[in-house]
């Protein structure tokens, strides 16, 4: 079928919504406990790492944007009810920051790297490095100088702060790249 | 809702010039090192945010948060640096997050999220689409109940089988139906005629 493209940018618009809903209501549910990490993990960032891996770079972005813009705007939206303006000014904004750079970078990575691989363990590989690379790695590089700008306390501190969410993170990229990739095979054309 | 429908004096100010002056005020407060001047500051935001007449219920849990942030803050920079560094570092925080309170709170949800529409609006000159940002935003908060709903009844179903704490098997089925929901949702406006498409970029 062919689509013109007003109907496809409605499409994107539309899944950014839906994505960008999927975020915000994995935050607003309760945080499961796992019986290997001692603090409960909420769902909220394995949303963020989902967008990217599913939506592609630059919806991806978009749908993270969003679930930011409405929290600042003032929704309760992210875990543990917080919103307003008090969240991107606080010790902790360079994280919501790094949301949207790090849906960004997992998508680049699942289009251009991880799709193309054969083979599943290349694939999955290929995968969980991504999402560590982007759901991780850029995560923390914007909200660990954030912390460390906003409180004055030196960056190896806010870094070894932050290693205590390592494990809930390090989870959460696990079941990000085995959704993505089980979500991509039955829902071919994510992406193109 | 961090945002409210305020009858107080500071509601009276249009929402772009409260955003505008908060963030002068937030630039201004990293520059500040004396501490007297930053305490002074502190207790004027502390007058605002009480004389505002804002529901305290509503920010109760994100202040005992940001209080319990803030002590490690204060005793990790204490030991670290010295005590008056530390007292200026929280000083600082504590200021910028009750003037933000104070915004948010004193500013309708409508209004905020207006004003964030107009400050996004210039991305019409590099190929983005205003009309789409706005049908992104307010699709994204009819949806965000709905979604929910799908969440809960993922998690029972889940729950049924022994599965109710296993990722896994909660996120997949979320995901599909979240994709679904988004495709249907897509072809109800085409089939209704939706064009966003701004009228001079139409041929």
């Amino acid at each position: 079928m062919s689509r013109n493209p007003s109907s496809s940018q409605t499409k994107n618009t539309v899944y950014i919504a839906v994505f960008a809903a999927m975020i915000a209501a994995m935050g607003l549910m309760p945080p499961i406990t796992l019986g290997i990490i001692p603090v409960p993990i909420t769902l909220q960032t394995l949303g963020v790492m989902l967008a990217g891996a599913l939506l592609g770079p630059w919806r991806g972005a978009m749908a993270s944007l969003v679930v930011v813009v409405l929290a600042v705007a003032g929704l309760p939206l992210l875990s543990g009810g917080r919103g307003g303006l008090a969240v991107l000014l606080g010790p902790t904004g360079g994280y919501l920051v790094g949301w949207v750079f790090g849906s960004l970078v997992i998508g680049a990575l699942f289009k251009y790297w991880v799709l193309r691989r054969t083979g599943n363990t290349a694939r999955f590989l290929a995968g969980l490095a991504s999402v560590i690379i982007g759901g991780i790695g850029v995560i923390y590089l914007c909200g660990v100088p954030w912390t460390s700008v906003a409180t004055g306390i030196d960056f190896g501190t806010s870094l070894v702060g932050s290693a205590a969410f390592l494990p809930g993170d390090l989870f959460k990229a696990v079941v990000t790249t085995l959704v993505a990739l089980t979500v991509h095979r039955s829902y071919r054309g994510l992406m193109s | 809702m961090i945002a409210a429908n305020n009858t107080s004096y500071l509601a009276l100010i249009k929402p772009g010039w409260k955003f505008g002056a908060l963030l002068v005020l937030s630039i201004a407060l990293y520059l500040i090192n004396s501490w007297t001047v930053l305490l002074s500051i502190f207790i004027v935001s502390v007058v605002l945010l009480l004389t505002a007449r804002v529901n305290f219920k509503q920010i109760r849990l994100p202040l005992i948060s940001l209080a319990v942030i803030l002590s490690v803050v204060f005793i990790l920079l204490g030991i670290q640096t010295d005590w008056l560094n530390a007292l200026r570092s929280v000083l600082r925080l504590l200021t910028m997050c009750l003037l933000a309170y104070s915004v948010s709170l004193t500013t309708k949800f409508e209004a905020m999220l207006e004003l964030f529409q107009q400050v996004a609006s210039p991305v019409r000159f590099v190929g983005g689409n205003p009309a789409q940002i706005a049908l992104a935003l307010s699709m994204t908060i009819r949806f965000i109940p709905e979604l929910k709903k799908v969440y809960v009844e993922v998690r029972e179903a889940q729950h049924a089988r022994g599965l109710a704490n296993n990722p896994l098997a909660v996120t997949v089925p979320l995901v599909i139906r979240s994709l679904r929901i988004a495709d249907e949702t897509a072809e109800a406006l085409d089939a209704r005629g939706y064009d966003s498409e701004p009228a001079a970029f139409r041929r």
